[in-house]
């Protein structure tokens, strides 16, 4: 069923993967900065930056000597004045103790001046010693920049909660938990992650993620660029991982074999091995060169068997059909009941989105990247089209118009993936985080304000 | 996609660049071709690339790397370790570069002396894996090959399907040369380019609306060089000079507030120590160094085809006669002094160092070690005779049309064309 002209397009998907641009890269850093200020620097005085000042304290009194000196501090780090306090501070009474005491300019026998500094991976603390008449002298000491913490969110009617599972520098395209009781995390609790090598599985132990095996996604072909994959955890087998142009199948006995084939066999819409009614799930066949689904369904929605291609579905079942949630390439929505395809343009959603259970309102909730709730028009107009965040909002569609059910969580970097969990209880959201460049697998699950 | 580029390159080599900005168009153009061994990341992190594992012996000198599978050039055939030793091993003759056994997927590097920085090496543009046609042109392993090729005119790239790191999102990719900063600026405005160099700017400066600008990291150093057979042989006269520099004017006006004052060869982002190398000018310390001599009238050249350095050499010439020294511009004759730019190629410090002691003519930097400290030591150590006066770092900067999406240049100036896409291609 796919034909070229089902792959005439190829972008990157919606997911404000926009252009850098210098403002935004500024106030990017500057806000990595202030809140590495924020939350870390005051802990690191008193370890790491400690040792450090001790270290540059040694330097300086063997290259100054017993005696009294002017000691000038000045910062041009990313360190906030209470750090660089705590570290002149620690810097006077390390040098005190070797003999150097810091005093006015008038009653000193030379000056230090030392600059609290920073390179991309490293404070660096230089010292210009200067003693009479003497030639300056020049120490330094280094030390490794911590990473930046991540802000925390809040939302409104309906809350959505992001519970962090794990991260690794390497894209992850999926992943699932596995023994949960009751949904929550636990020692002996299982953790599938999908990456384009490979699927990790980890085991909770003692409060981290350990590595229990390692399977290789064996694949002939290459990979598209905007990778996309998705695991789903089946019952005569721990799972099934599809990957463009591959499927991978795990074994049901230990130790966990995977077995994976060339394969453009359609891709299940939804994680249930069947829907509500007992029939198959509908699939739909994924573009193994691109980052969509063609748009050709086996089964198809009802009578309708081919949709435009598309980057994600979603299923919103209703009490006599199943109205399904299409996000296409070119950028529209597609509500389709399986009788009549209605396009929706201008609704300014990502290319994500999932459909999720809960106990609030209709019982059933749309997951939708950002995309257009940052206004992309106000950001270029502006020059400042690429903004470092995403956001994901819950959506109500009790007809077809889609009810804003939530505030937006916010995200450190962009969405690139989203997928709803076996349970439908809960969703995936892989995010690549602006500021170290990893990805974070987090599970986004919804709770009743009231 | 259409891109216009300001230089006009008769040959597609990485080595026959002769100003920065020749350099940097020339870089962005093999790079959409070309991949490395090995990539490097701005904090200095090797990355993989056509290597995704590598391990050296403990004495740097033996480098063993292992190739991705399935790469293959544009013209189809392998990108194996004896293919890549066949195109590594002519670009340096002082290493050892081989296919490590009948398997296609091991290469050996062997150096005569120990090489720390091999890595950052292999991730330069000039070692990017290039094969050639028969009519001389580069065959690489990356998304885009090369369609069509104009000498001095034009260059075009198509897509490569089945590219190991993913097909482009962009079919294909025109780039325009011999298109002034000025000639850019009025295409993209009229919807002629979609991407174009352009003259760094201060962050403060009003952007141009509509389009999405990018700044890289300071990757360039402007300093004053002193020829071999300068009259300056003083190094109280050099050190003079370079005390009667007011770099700040320079900085905010001639420069648009984009540039980083400096007295040091790397910049800060990439050593965090560039404060112990004082920028500050002194004309009283100055004057005092020159109180009992007479020094000779110095002639300082530029070069003509850098837009700001008449203004800047005037603007130090100025600066050296408040200070006593006389200083005259002029691009004829002899010089003492020259003006010049060099891009830093590399944000590994080490080899950064080195390249570009090696581009302003002065001894390879003597490293003891890997720290900090062993870096601002060698760097110190090349700068004692005031040979050469820093004065700013620089960094590059680009601009993309409304209709460009995905543009992240990455920080130290590269496009990242292949994950870019256009608005009217949905």
């Amino acid at each position: 069923m796919k034909t070229d002209a089902h792959i005439a397009r190829y972008n990157q998907r919606n997911r404000q993967m926009e252009s850098r641009s210098e403002t935004v890269l500024r106030l990017g850093l500057f806000v990595s900065f202030l809140l590495a200020s924020l939350f870390f620097p005051s802990l690191l005085v008193a370890s790491n930056f400690g040792d450090t000042a001790r270290q540059l304290a040694d330097r300086i009194a063997v290259a100054s000597g017993p005696g009294t000196v002017e000691l000038e501090v000045t910062n041009r780090s990313s360190l906030d004045d209470k750090s660089v306090r705590e570290v002149r501070s620690a810097l006077q009474s390390q040098l005190r103790v070797r003999g150097v005491s810091a005093a006015a300019a008038d009653q000193s026998v030379g000056t230090v001046a030392v600059v609290l500094s920073e390179s991309l991976r490293e404070y660096v603390w230089t010292a210009e010693i200067t003693i009479g008449s003497d030639a300056p002298r020049v120490v330094l000491v280094s030390l490794p920049r911590a990473l930046p913490t991540t802000l925390l969110t809040s939302a409104l009617p309906i809350t959505l909660k992001k519970t962090f599972l794990f991260s690794q520098e390497q894209p992850i395209l999926d992943a699932a938990l596995v023994d949960t009781s009751g949904g929550a995390i636990s020692a002996g609790t299982h953790l599938l992650v999908l990456d384009p090598t490979r699927i990790a599985v980890y085991r909770q132990q003692s409060g981290h993620w350990e590595l229990e095996a390692s399977l290789a996604t064996q694949h002939a072909r290459n990979f598209p660029r905007d990778v996309r994959g998705r695991l789903l955890l089946r019952r005569d087998h721990l799972f099934d991982a599809y990957l463009p142009g591959t499927i991978c199948r795990s074994s049901n006995t230990s130790p966990l074999t995977l077995n994976c084939v060339a394969s453009d066999d359609p891709w299940p819409l939804t994680p249930t091995e069947k829907d509500e009614n007992g029939l198959s799930p509908v699939r739909a066949f994924y573009a193994p060169a691109r980052n969509f689904f063609t748009g050709a369904l086996s089964p198809g929605i009802g009578k309708i068997s081919t949709v435009p291609s598309f980057y994600s579905a979603a299923a919103l079942p209703r009490s006599s059909y199943t109205l399904w949630v299409l996000a296409a390439a070119d950028g529209t929505i597609h509500m389709i009941d399986g009788i009549t395809d209605q396009a929706v343009r201008g609704a300014r959603w990502g290319s994500d989105q999932a459909a999720v259970h809960s106990t609030c309102g209709t019982g059933m909730q749309l997951l939708v990247t950002g995309g257009g709730d940052m206004n992309r028009d106000t950001y270029r107009d502006n020059d400042d089209r690429e903004n470092n965040r995403d956001t994901l909002r819950a959506f109500e569609i009790p007809d077809r118009d889609p009810i804003a059910a939530s505030s937006l969580l916010e995200f450190d970097g962009p969405i690139a993936a989203l997928w709803p969990d076996a349970s439908l209880t809960s969703a995936v959201a892989i995010v690549k985080h602006a500021d170290t460049g990893w990805y974070e697998a987090n599970r986004i699950s919804i709770t009743c304000a009231n | 996609m259409r891109v216009a580029i300001q230089s006009s390159p008769m040959t597609l080599d990485a080595n026959t660049s002769s100003t920065p900005a020749d350099y940097w168009d020339m870089v962005r153009l093999l790079s959409l071709v070309g991949d490395n061994l090995v990539g490097i990341d701005a904090e200095g992190r090797p990355q993989p690339a056509l290597a995704n594992a590598w391990q050296e012996d403990s004495t740097a000198r033996h480098w063993q790397f292992t190739l991705r599978h399935g790469v293959n050039f544009h013209d189809g055939t392998p990108a194996s370790a004896s293919a890549i030793a066949l195109i590594l091993g002519p670009l340096h003759p002082d290493w050892n570069v081989r296919a490590t056994s009948a398997a296609a997927d091991s290469l050996t590097i062997d150096t005569e002396a120990s090489a720390p920085t091999l890595l950052a090496e292999l991730a330069l543009p000039r070692n990017l894996i290039l094969a050639h046609n028969a009519a001389g042109l580069p065959i690489g392993t990356s998304p885009f090959r090369i369609a069509d090729y104009q000498p001095g005119k034009l260059l075009k790239l198509a897509a490569v399907e089945d590219s190991w790191s993913g097909r482009p999102f962009l079919d294909a990719i025109e780039i325009e040369f011999g298109k002034s900063l000025r000639d850019q600026a009025v295409a993209l405005e009229l919807g002629r380019a979609d991407v174009i160099a352009t003259a760094p700017r201060s962050a403060n400066a009003s952007p141009r609306m509509r389009t999405s600008s990018s700044m890289s990291l300071p990757v360039e150093l402007m300093a004053l060089v002193f020829a071999p057979n300068s009259k300056a042989q003083d190094v109280r006269l050099r050190q003079a000079l370079a005390l009667s520099i007011d770099r700040k004017p320079i900085q905010s006006v001639l420069l648009k507030g984009a540039a980083e004052p400096t007295a040091s060869i790397l910049p800060n982002w990439m050593t965090g120590y560039s404060a112990a190398f004082s920028a500050q000018a002194n004309v009283q310390r100055a004057k005092a160094l020159l109180a009992d001599s007479r020094p000779p009238a110095l002639t300082l050249s530029y070069d003509p085809r850098d837009p700001q350095a008449q203004l800047i050499a005037e603007r130090i010439a100025l600066n050296a006669r408040e200070a006593g020294i006389t200083v005259q511009v002029s691009l004829s004759g002899p010089d003492d002094i020259r003006l010049v730019r060099i891009p830093l190629p590399t944000p590994d410090p080490a080899l950064a160092l080195r390249e570009a002691a090696r581009q302003l003519s002065l001894s390879p930097p003597v490293l003891h070690g890997k720290s900090v400290e062993d870096l601002f030591q060698a760097e110190h150590g090349l700068l004692e005779d005031s040979s050469v006066i820093p004065l700013f770092h620089l960094p590059v900067a680009s601009a993309a049309s409304p209709r460009v999406h995905g543009w992240a240049p990455d920080r130290l100036g590269g496009w990242n064309l292949a994950d870019v896409w256009l608005e009217n291609s949905r």
